[in-house]
């Protein structure tokens, strides 16, 4: 029984993704779109707790954010997706958790 | 049979419409006598201080409204621990009745509801 956690605001305006890595289950997985995608940028602490979660979370960011950000440099274990596959990861966990 | 949902509330209820949305969507739930479960989480457990005078900022009263809750059929109330003494909040001295749970009871909390809407 597994969430898919959404986040969609800068990890460095509020608490969001902070509160959201505490309540992360194993099996759990994290999506980012949006400004929340800016927490991959390198060379940051939310970076580095992205990188530093269970290897059985898995971490998914909207690719055209990305791009549109000009975010190249993502971690190895990212994997980005589309809207079809945005529209797949809501299919296949068993709900889903939009931080709002 | 109804899908039951989990609210997380986080925000405090002078930071703008969003504390009294999370509390409407519940109580709107409710009526309908959804299974329903609320979760303070963050500044959300603000909005559980006593004494607060939502006059002297010409609003209404929020706590009176969460009162409310447990007439509306929802007594899942839930608080987090950490946010609680992150904010030097004493669990005894709340506004309404709820279930302090740590970081891992959050994490099966979150897992065991059909929907999690987090405000």
């Amino acid at each position: 029984m597994a969430t898919l956690h959404m986040l969609s605001y800068s990890p460095f305006a509020d608490s969001r993704l902070a509160s959201c890595l505490r309540l992360l289950a194993a099996d759990d997985a994290l999506l980012l779109t949006g400004d929340a995608v800016y927490a991959l940028q390198a060379n940051t602490a939310q970076r580095q707790a992205l990188e530093l979660m269970p290897v059985s979370i898995a971490l998914f960011a909207l690719e055209e954010d990305l791009a549109a950000r000009g975010l190249t440099a993502v971690p190895e274990r990212l994997q980005a997706i589309d809207y079809a596959g945005f529209v797949e990861l809501c299919c296949r966990y068993d709900r889903t958790n939009a931080w709002l | 049979m109804a899908r039951s949902m989990l609210i997380i509330t986080r925000q405090s209820p002078w930071s703008g419409p969003t504390a009294r949305e999370a509390l409407d969507i519940a109580l709107a739930g409710g009526a309908f006598e959804l299974p329903l479960g609320m979760l303070f989480l963050d500044d959300g457990v603000f909005q559980l201080t006593q004494a607060q005078q939502a006059a002297q900022l010409q609003q209404k009263d929020l706590t009176a409204n969460l009162q409310a809750l447990p007439m509306f059929g929802i007594d899942s109330l839930y608080a987090a621990k950490r946010s609680l003494s992150e904010r030097g909040l004493d669990a005894t001295k709340l506004s309404l009745l709820v279930e302090v749970l740590d970081d891992d009871a959050l994490r099966t909390l979150i897992n065991s509801y059909d929907h999690v809407i987090t405000l």
